[in-house]
């Protein structure tokens, strides 16, 4: 070749700079090598997930919720289907027309409906509502002329809806979008933000049966948010199941309606004590079958309306809701209220100096109006009857049909003076029906009453030294207790089934609000079947002495209950009843009233409380009264108030 | 090698051609497969991109089909005469870098680098990093590796030049592969190890100042930022190197499989099919297919480093080392930036990333290592 002088690359300084060339080669493709290593082997996963993360987007569709329906099928909470119009945000965009068809069609403004559209709240994968209870003929319209609005769509939509109002309130409860808490607590559970879950009553217990199953798509979506049709996977939404209640409709509007009734009646009572009518706020009534222990009723007054709920309720009804003056409306009193038993307490003190064996059925003792404790001096020492009745020789079923005090008081004392197991014989006798501790009812937010002893007094002293200012026990504490009152509190529910227990013959039974789950198609899937919590040995005669004293205090002129059940057909339809009358201080007096019928083989109990109301036998028993009337097959009347004490 | 040893009758038949019976056949065969699978990659990166599922491998292949053309004539023509031309083809690149900043270029994403002519756009900076190498291998082989501070003066301002004018369009990338060339062909082209010293040194105050004293464009610092913080999730170019980790990540060891990946068929990586080329490797074909890909690029490397080694003369193997610079470089930045180990620039793939003159001056550089190679008897 005619290249001159160009030498070849033999020596050393050349091999070396090369070799270096070499090195710095083999280094950076090392690198390059291990990075690789690094992300598809060691951190695959990680990014993977990203990844996965990036191109799917899961869309959720809610499920109806499952019916809650009475004792015989009949719907109490149901869903109501709509049609709501929708608009697939990408398909209208840079259509103008479409969307200023659909606000005409809809008679919203452009500018309205573009806001709606553009909504926020709404994922950007789902169809985007912009006009709900939309009527029929607008929906004809729509499908009519398809070609004419591309991506808005027509969709049925489900949400609650109560076809009795308000009734049953508190046991049905009311759904409401699911909160952080509770959304942290169902972690899990496939609940998102914005779903809707059961706040109080079954649709809270019973959530899990009512919820159904979401819909759930799973979309892939490019870079650009396009979705790629089809979709990679798709479930459809499955309804809930519904709950079936042993509440009676017509036993629950019953009990709601006299309930009501009463505390009216009761406002138009002058009470002497304080000088003006009885305020009567609020009040509750469990009627339930002590059979089994299914509750037919389960009234609270005052009530709300779930409707308000639908939908998400408004602030200032909420705040309606909230007001002390309005006494809670959302409290549900049969379980969550607690109230001194007053003389329907006499019941458990009578059968634990029966079970003590300080009395006989037929042991007497004179009733002379007050009663004084022994080796004790001074006004306190001295226990009054209720109004300064004296009653004379009774013996125990006597005391509980005129519901002499200075009986019980007596038995309250001897039983402390006696020691040993007697000194708590009262508290084990009401504990042992069920009273100072939750029934176990399926509904949230329980109270568990009160049966005061002589630890409970000294906890309460070391905690609340102020409103407990004595530590100690004293027979005085006995003796009011024996009565029913002093720190002494039971719910409704409590006092309704501890005298379920005694009128079935001594089975503790855990109270059913629900029977049974059914498939949408009414297929069951399983039943509630009633629970025995425990068993109470009652004795025959001692029973009867008691039952006895509980049916004349209905049937017996001097019955504390016999003016409200005057005319009432006892004949056929016995009746056994205990009246109280609770004392808070500061406060009007409550009106109690328990009773169970047919006394000879019971079928149903009824508690009424009303709260500031008046005498338990002059406004409590009434309105039992007029609930007795209609489970005994005959239309009630008005309620009735009668006179009397306890 | 079997094709060095035994005589070919297809190419002995002429006495002209007898340099092809040396011709390095592992070299071909990998840029071959390099090349035929870019083709493959593209398509994939590429079809969900517009209607026309086809048009960027068509287009591609076509670039593939003339960088060959080209390939084979750069091989042909002996690389010594190209040293008697080297001034004419130093003042063709300077000539063309210069004219691209007139209104005759064309701007396109922020940098003044393109002749529009017809459906093309030529990248005039992609040939000139080729002539680069021919011009600083006959500017050595004039000086017969002597070269002392004037004549590395002369040489530094040789490059200087059209580097400074791929700095004006801007584009900082290609400027960094001329510097890549510039520092690799100087070390074998006989430079002192005190001057190699100093331009190291330089090198580094280069990169402080144009740090220190803002002379990055915003895109550039973006760029930065998101290579030395890429889980602060800025967009655009935090965005893009997420998802090009993501990826190639994604893939794991035998990839998703052809045309499955999600990263790639959902356009989750931002230019692709140009310069995130090796992310559908990485996705699809996960750590088997894109460490063969990267072993078919060493493989390359390697014989070019041997073509040097073996090359009859100093203009040879400075030729030889430019171009392994030059391929090296591109491989370890571009493919280091999708991975996210080096900071992201426009830097293509050599014959893997879609685009006519990148593909062509690859070509043609290889062509030029042939050449050498070829002639390492004669």
């Amino acid at each position: 070749m005619r290249r001159r002088d160009d030498p070849p690359v033999t020596n050393d300084s050349a091999r070396l700079r090369l070799s270096i060339v070499g090195i710095v080669v083999v280094s950076l493709f090392s690198a390059l090598f291990a990075r690789l290593w690094y992300l598809q082997v060691m951190d695959t996963g990680t990014f993977q997930a990203l990844a996965t993360q990036n191109r799917v987007r899961t869309v959720y569709e809610p499920a109806p919720r499952g019916r809650i329906l009475d004792r015989q099928g009949r719907p109490l909470v149901e869903n109501r289907g709509y049609q709501a119009i929708t608009v697939t945000r990408h398909e209208v965009q840079g259509k103008p027309e479409v969307v200023a068809r659909l606000a005409a069609l809809l008679g919203v403004s452009v500018t309205e409906l573009d806001r709606r559209i553009a909504d926020r709240r709404y994922s950007p994968y789902k169809p985007v509502p912009v006009a709900e209870n939309v009527p029929e003929d607008t929906v004809v319209y729509l499908r009519e002329h398809g070609q004419d609005f591309a991506g808005v769509a027509a969709a049925a939509v489900a949400e609650r809806s109560y076809p009795n109002g308000a009734l049953a309130a508190h046991v049905l409860g009311y759904v409401g979008e699911i909160n952080d808490k509770e959304l942290m607590q169902r972690e899990g559970a496939g609940y998102r933000l914005g779903d809707d879950i059961g706040k109080s009553g079954v649709e809270q217990s019973f959530e899990a049966d009512l919820r159904g199953t979401p819909g759930r798509t799973r979309l892939e979506v490019d870079a650009a948010g396009k979705v790629l049709l089809p979709a990679l996977s798709s479930s459809p939404p499955v309804q809930g199941n519904d709950v079936q209640l042993t509440i009676d409709l017509d036993v629950q509007a019953l009990a709601e309606d006299s309930l009501a009734k009463g505390l009216e009646a009761a406002r138009g009572i002058h009470d002497r004590a304080s000088g003006r009518p009885f305020t009567a706020p609020a009040g509750a009534v469990v009627v339930l079958d002590p059979r089994d222990g299914s509750l037919l009723a389960l009234a609270s007054n005052p009530a709300f309306n779930p409707a308000d709920f639908v939908n998400g309720i408004r602030p200032e009804t909420f705040a309606t809701l909230q007001d002390p003056a309005n006494h809670y409306p959302l409290t549900n009193r049969a379980i969550q209220g607690q109230y001194a038993p007053g003389s329907t307490f006499k019941l458990f003190t009578a059968l634990a100096a029966l079970r003590a064996g300080l009395i006989a059925p037929n042991t007497t003792f004179v009733d002379e109006g007050s009663y004084r404790l022994r080796s004790c001096r001074g006004e306190k020492c001295v226990f009054r009857n209720a109004g300064g009745r004296s009653y004379g020789r009774v013996n125990l079923a006597q005391a509980l049909t005129v519901s002499s005090d200075a009986f019980f008081y007596n038995l309250g004392a001897n039983l402390w003076f006696g020691g040993g197991p007697n000194a708590r014989a009262i508290q084990s006798a009401a504990r042992d029906l069920g009273l100072g501790a939750r029934t176990g009812v399926a509904l949230a937010g329980e109270m568990t009453g009160r049966i005061p002893d002589p630890e409970s007094r000294k906890k309460a002293h070391e905690r609340y030294p102020r409103a407990f200012p004595n530590g100690h026990w004293y027979a005085g504490d006995n003796v009011n207790l024996a009565i029913g009152q002093g720190d002494t509190a039971v719910t409704p529910l409590q006092l309704a089934n501890a005298y379920a227990t005694f009128a079935n013959g001594g089975t503790v039974l855990k109270p059913r609000v629900v029977a049974r789950v059914l498939q949408p198609t009414g297929k069951p899937v399983r039943e509630l079947a009633p629970e025995a919590v425990s068993r109470v040995p009652l004795d025959p005669g001692q029973r009867s002495a008691i039952l006895q004293g509980l049916r004349s205090a209905v049937s017996r002129p001097e019955g504390t209950g016999a003016g409200a059940f005057a005319g009432f057909p006892l004949d056929t339809f016995p009746v056994a009843g205990k009246t109280g009358t609770a004392q808070v201080v500061g406060k009007q007096d409550t009106g109690v009233f328990v009773a169970f019928a047919p006394a000879d083989a019971p079928r149903y109990v009824v508690a009424v409380v009303m709260e500031e109301a008046g005498f338990g036998g002059a406004v409590a028993a009434p309105v039992a009264r007029r609930i007795m009337t209609g489970l005994a097959g005959t239309p009630p009347g008005p309620v009735q108030l009668a006179g009397g004490i306890d | 090698m079997a094709s060095t040893t035994l005589p070919s009758p297809s190419l002995s038949r002429r006495d002209g051609a007898a340099p092809w019976r040396h011709i390095d056949v592992t070299l071909l065969a990998c840029v071959l497969a390099i090349a035929a699978v870019g083709l493959v990659m593209v398509y994939s990166a590429s079809r969900n991109l517009g209607p026309d599922q086809t048009y960027f491998l068509r287009r591609q292949s076509v670039f593939c089909l003339i960088g060959l053309g080209v390939m084979g004539l750069v091989a042909s023509v002996d690389y010594r005469i190209a040293r008697d031309f080297a001034p004419m083809i130093y003042a063709a690149l300077v000539a063309a870098l210069v004219v691209v900043l007139s209104p005759l270029g064309s701007n396109s994403r922020g940098a003044q680098a393109w002749f529009q002519v017809g459906g093309f756009q030529l990248q005039p900076s992609e040939p000139a990093k080729v002539g680069l190498i021919v011009c600083i291998a006959a500017y050595a082989a004039h000086h017969r590796g002597e070269l002392d501070g004037r004549r590395m003066a002369g040489a530094l301002a040789l490059a200087a030049v059209p580097m400074g004018l791929i700095e004006l369009q801007p584009d900082l990338g290609t400027m960094l592969v001329f510097a890549a060339i510039l520092l690799a062909t100087l070390l074998v082209a006989g430079a002192r190890p005190r001057h190699m010293a100093l331009l190291g040194l330089a090198g580094v105050v280069a990169v402080v100042a144009v740090f220190q004293l803002g002379l990055l464009k915003d895109y550039q610092k973006d760029r930065l930022g998101a290579f030395l913080n890429p889980t602060h999730n800025t967009k655009r170019s935090a965005y893009n190197l997420n998802q090009s980790k993501i990826a190639i990540a994604n893939g794991s060891i035998t990839g998703t499989g052809l045309f499955k990946g999600t990263q790639t068929k959902l356009s989750y990586v931002p230019e692709q099919h140009t310069d995130f080329i090796f992310t559908v490797v990485g996705e699809e074909l996960g750590l088997v297919g894109s460490g063969l890909l990267l072993a078919l690029f060493a493989l390359v490397v390697w014989r070019t480093w041997r073509a040097a080694a073996l090359a009859k003369d100093l203009s040879g193997t400075v030729i030889c080392v430019g171009v392994l610079a030059m391929l090296v470089f591109q491989v370890f930045e571009n493919v280091g930036m999708t991975m996210g180990i080096m900071p992201i620039t426009g830097i293509p793939l050599p014959l893997m990333s879609y685009g006519g003159s990148s593909t062509i001056a690859t070509f043609a550089a290889v062509g030029l290592v042939l050449n050498v190679h070829m002639r390492r008897f004669s």
